[in-house]
């Protein structure tokens, strides 16, 4: 009788110490993989303050041609400052997309108003580098979303999802995929 | 009847693990590895030229310099469609990322030079695109593809010599010092030289500081490796071939022509 209770004690704490263990390993994995997330999302932040401060060159070089296209000039400002001043990842996202496409706009209208401009090493040098910004962003932005889709998806299933809500851990959300941003290699300025 | 069931239920569980390697977008590399002439432009002799120097660089730096021509690029930005290439063959090793991909697609008219994370210091976006200009689009826009390839690739080589403090081929020239092929004048290009000089010092800072750096996005900051995608991708670490499992994370330069 003593025996069997033993026995009984013994197999509750073994099931006990294995379900404990699999949580634990189930919080860990969500843990690392949300550093994961993180790490390719700072990536993206990175690129994103490198464009940001080519801006400014590009202006300047661009200024010394003409001092219009103010119209254009002045959203890629705005859209800029709005970039900074974002606080959420929803807003930066936003915000992104925007100067993304206003710097399409100001580089198209300038340089068609000024053909010679592309011909102007410095200018070149410039574009090259905003391009190559534009092509990190977008790179980084689709390793994010893999990331990103790897770890929504495990969060949610069954038993970790109810590990997730317990320590809140969230779903991420995506960068939509925006064909103007894969394409735009641009200046900037300020 | 049971036995049969769970016979077709095993076929169709291999049927289905096989599916997921569905046609893939993105080519395997040739034997040659160094030269994947895909749209067949390049010519014979051109091509085992370069591979024997691309070899000669490997022996020495460890850096893989591969040229790639496509016939086009199923819809894929240049930069886009070289950077999953490298990252696929893992061109450049992996411990330092050093690989070069090359690419023409000859019906898009485009060339585009990926730049693996660990060579963007030694070739930044707009030293790479000026290498294009200076050596290559010349000859891509008289539909020369083979020559402008192996001089873009030639001088692509050098400037990873130089990177590894080696000397580069007889017959080198700074990038730098070679003249604007396009005029302005006099006092115009002095300035913008130092302007671009200063540009590119600052621009290979930067780089050099990736992922130590600054967030004024408010970001935490967390140490990001450099590689991601590096892993995902499978690298070219046990894809046979000689990929060393390098990673890409879009720089470089492109034209069309």
């Amino acid at each position: 009788m003593k025996k069997k209770g033993l026995i009984i004690l013994i197999a509750v704490i073994a099931v006990v110490v294995i379900i404990a263990g699999s949580l634990i390993g189930s919080y860990n994995d969500m843990v690392e993989n949300r550093e994961e997330v993180e790490s390719s999302y700072s990536t993206i932040a990175t690129y994103l303050q490198r464009r940001y401060d080519l801006i400014p060159n590009l202006v300047n070089t661009v200024k010394g041609y003409s001092d219009y296209e103010q119209s254009t000039l002045t959203a890629v400002t705005e859209a800029r400052t709005a970039l900074q001043n974002a606080g959420t990842t929803n807003e930066k996202v936003e915000a992104s997309q925007r100067l993304d496409s206003a710097l399409n706009v100001w580089v198209n209208a300038v340089t068609e108003a000024y053909p010679d401009l592309k011909a102007n090493e410095q200018y070149k040098a410039l574009t090259d580098e905003l391009s190559g910004s534009e092509n990190r962003i977008a790179t980084a932005r689709k390793d994010y979303n893999e990331e990103a889709q790897e770890y929504n998806s495990e969060i949610k299933k069954f038993p970790r999802s109810i590990l997730a809500s317990l320590f809140g851990f969230e779903t991420y959300e995506y960068f939509e995929a925006d064909g103007a941003a894969n394409s735009a290699p641009i200046v900037d300025f300020d | 009847m049971k036995r049969i069931l769970k016979l077709s239920a095993i076929l169709l569980l291999i049927f289905s693990l096989c599916g997921c390697e569905q046609k893939e977008k993105y080519p395997e590399p040739t034997e040659q590895f160094f030269v994947n002439d895909f749209a067949d432009v390049i010519d014979d002799t051109q091509e085992g030229d370069f591979v024997s120097k691309a070899a000669t660089l490997e022996k020495a730096t460890t850096s893989q310099v591969v040229i790639v021509t496509v016939g086009d690029l199923g819809g894929d930005e240049p930069f886009e469609y070289a950077t999953e290439l490298g990252r696929k063959w893992g061109v450049g090793n992996e411990e330092s990322d050093n690989g070069i991909i090359i690419l023409l697609s000859r019906d898009d008219r485009e060339i585009f030079v990926a730049v693996g994370y660990g060579l963007e210091g030694a070739l930044p976006d707009s030293k790479t695109g000026r290498i294009i200009d200076v050596y290559g689009l010349s000859y891509l826009k008289n539909d020369d593809f083979s020559t402008g390839l192996l001089k873009i690739g030639e001088a692509i080589i050098n400037e990873v010599y130089i990177e590894y403090g080696l000397a580069p081929a007889d017959g080198y020239v700074n990038i730098e010092n070679v003249s604007p092929t396009v005029d302005s004048d006099g006092g115009e290009v002095v300035a913008s030289w130092v302007i671009m000089l200063v540009v590119l010092i600052v621009i290979s800072l930067l780089s050099r500081r990736r992922g130590g750096g600054i967030f004024f996005f408010g970001m935490p900051h967390i140490h990001h490796g450099g590689h991601s995608g590096g892993f995902r991708s499978g690298g070219g670490g046990f894809g046979g071939f000689r990929g060393g499992g390098g990673s890409f994370g879009g720089g470089g330069a492109g034209r069309g022509f």
